[in-house]
């Protein structure tokens, strides 16, 4: 096979398969799809075989000139994330084969979407991108109120309207690069850039472009629409574990693409590292004022991104790699968390941590997965969450760095104490509901994706990204009290704070941002950043 | 004056999008948020097809001579975008109009008020 003539087949077979086997009756529809997506998933790895150990793939769309066509790359950023992406979608698939809210509309939808979001991955022309995204924001408008029950409606449209505003802006500044440039190319721009007369030029479009991005990736003060999303009640479980596993990365991806265009003229890299530990800190508050287990999730996807984009902007190697880890990381693991709580809240018949008891004894394997979930994220040793945060720590100086990584920490694991109360006790009815067993087998095998990410952690990242680091370190004695002793501050905390300051929580919880308000963030957003690099660009 | 004859119109599709953005934070009527965003893309969408526009440039269809062509990808670009706003936009209208008949208000305070707790 030519990778160079054939990478928007990768693009374009989950959505052709989901069209042309629209006739077969749902079963077979979705076995189908299940299938595509094995298949999928054996080309994205052989692509991504080809990318680390031979060159870059590129395909020039259409055989238009260079910086003319519209170009797909797979590169080292990309294609281990389009693996991640077809792997994810097969494991869904397999994951839902028995649920019942599925039709045939939905499962095209979902497809589309996997289309949508492998071909942002994969697209290097900012117009392409702003397409894919532009679809990808209507597929899962339309996927997050499928079963229309409750305020899904209303999350919806908030959605929807937030992010089609973030998109006006993206597509201003685009028309500015534009202007300026006169290609949309990726690597077009990042040459055309540094050639310009007057940089200063740059910063409008940048501002522009970054305050829609940063939607996208959930950061503060933009987060309102994701736990919404996420956490929509009738979201189904996997929609819900799609957009937190997958999508938001997709946010972050552009993130990276987009620094590194704009890298030679404008570096704002300080600006997003300390907003990066502002979400993450504000995830994980607002986290533990949650009583829904889902929203406890979904906002504890902001804190993670913001752990990521620390990371990613905290301009030593190692933790850059360590976020591209975490990324992968994080994609297994709250994958896993709301697949899993999806099952729970339809075995149980409620959504609040309160109300759920004993999952480990009524459903023995979703109870495990659940546990090497929460084991992931808060960093457990021997977990995957423990290597990458590991790496993001070394790239953090001082006693700063220190304290703003243990915070996070801390903060994690004591969300994560409240959310693992729902796994012990004595469940009021001992017999699980009978359930497909690949519900099983999907928890369990991300439960062991979890275990070997950090059993074998720096040869992971060696694998997958190329650079060797020794992950030794993350299991250290020192690390080991380290957790232990957060574990026990988190439980006290957990027991003599947060149980008793109920009322605020109530507060803090139902407070809702309305629609203006986000826009007026956003306003703020994109004025600070254009204030930022104006007073940081030569 | 020299300011306003100077203004082009690329500026006034800047304008607009400010406008409309403006739009979008100040009302608390949906019907004219969503309004507000689809001038806040129409704007977006005038300013990149102004985008390297010289002046009496033709339509580039066939039969104009190369020289006076005006740049055919932002033209080409921004029908893939009209769309997408157009559609965008008649989703949104079709949602406001599920909310309107389960909360029966049109103001984004009030309905913020009326959501399940």
């Amino acid at each position: 096979m030519v990778w160079s003539e054939s990478l928007h087949l990768v693009v374009l077979a989950p959505v052709v398969a989901g069209a042309v086997g629209f006739f077969l009756p749902k079963r077979a529809y979705h076995w189908l799809l299940f299938f595509v997506n094995v298949v999928v998933v054996t080309i994205a790895i052989m692509l991504f075989r080809e990318v680390r150990w031979g060159a870059e793939v590129v395909q020039l769309m259409a055989n238009w000139p260079q910086w003319i066509a519209i170009r797909l790359v797979a590169d080292l950023y990309s294609a281990p994330l389009v693996a991640l992406t077809a792997i994810f979608f097969a494991g869904t698939f397999l994951f839902s084969t028995k649920a019942d809210y599925m039709d045939k509309t939905f499962l095209f939808l979902f497809v589309m979407l996997e289309s949508a979001i492998i071909g942002m991955f994969l697209s290097g022309d900012l117009f392409n991108i702003y397409v894919l995204v532009e679809l990808g924001m209507l597929i899962i408008a339309i996927l997050i109120m499928y079963k229309q029950d409750k305020q899904s409606v209303y999350d919806a449209m908030l959605y929807l309207m937030i992010n089609f505003i973030a998109m006006a802006f993206m597509l201003l500044g685009i028309g500015y690069l534009y202007r300026l440039t006169g290609v949309l190319d990726l690597a077009a721009l990042a040459e055309r850039l540094p050639l310009l007369e007057n940089p200063r030029a740059v910063i409008v479009p940048y501002a522009m472009i970054m305050t829609a991005i940063a939607v996208k990736a959930a950061l503060f003060p933009l987060f309102s629409w994701l736990p919404r999303a996420h956490g929509a009640p009738s979201a189904p479980a996997i929609v819900s574990a799609v957009l937190s596993g997958v999508q938001v990365k997709a946010g972050v991806y552009l993130l990276v693409r987009l620094t590194q265009v704009f890298g030679p003229v404008i570096d704002a890299a300080p600006f997003f590292m300390m907003l990066g530990f502002v979400t993450s800190v504000v995830g994980f508050l607002l986290a533990i004022a949650q009583k829904d287990i889902k929203l406890i999730l979904a906002y504890h996807t902001v804190s993670q991104v913001g752990l990521i984009v620390m990371g990613l902007f905290l301009g030593s190697e190692v933790a850059f790699w360590g976020g591209m880890y975490h990324i992968i990381n994080h994609a297994l693991f709250k994958g896993l968390l709301f697949l899993t709580a999806g099952i729970i809240i339809e075995e149980y018949g409620s959504r609040s941590y309160a109300e759920i008891r004993g999952v480990l004894r009524r459903m023995p394997a979703i109870g495990i997965g659940t546990l090497a979930g929460v084991l992931g994220i808060t960093g457990a040793p021997f977990f995957n969450g423990s290597i990458s945060k590991y790496f993001i720590q070394q790239g953090l100086q001082g006693d700063f760095g220190g304290i703003a990584m243990f915070l996070i920490n801390l903060g994690t694991t004591l969300s994560f104490v409240k959310y693992s109360v729902i796994l012990f006790g004595k469940p009021s009815v001992d017999k699980p509901l009978k359930r497909d067993p690949f519900v099983a087998v999907v928890s369990l095998l991300f439960g062991l994706a979890c275990l070997a990410g950090g059993l074998f952690g720096g040869p992971t990242v060696a694998l997958v990204y190329g650079p060797q680091y020794s992950a030794g370190g993350a299991l250290s004695a020192q690390k080991l009290i380290t957790f232990a002793l957060t574990l026990a501050v988190a439980v006290g905390a957990y027991f003599f704070i947060v149980k008793r300051i109920g009322t605020f929580l109530t507060s803090v919880r139902t407070f809702k941002f309305t629609f203006n308000q986000v826009t007026v963030f956003m306003t703020l957003f994109f004025v600070s950043l254009m204030g930022y690099v104006w007073f940081t660009v030569a | 004056m020299a300011f306003i004859s100077n203004l082009q119109i690329s500026d006034l599709a800047v304008l607009l999008f400010f406008i409309g953005l403006y739009g979008a934070m100040s009302q608390r009527n949906i019907i004219k948020t969503i309004m507000s965003v689809g001038i806040m893309d129409i704007g977006a969408i005038t300013f990149f097809m102004m985008a390297n526009f010289p002046a009496n440039a033709k339509p580039p269809i066939v039969g104009t001579p190369v020289e006076q062509m005006a740049d055919p990808i932002p033209q080409a670009l921004m029908i893939t975008a009209i769309v997408i706003g157009v559609s965008v936009i008649a989703m949104c209208l079709a949602m406001y109009m599920r909310v309107a008949y389960r909360y029966a208000t049109a103001d984004w305070h009030i309905l913020t008020r009326r959501l399940e707790k």
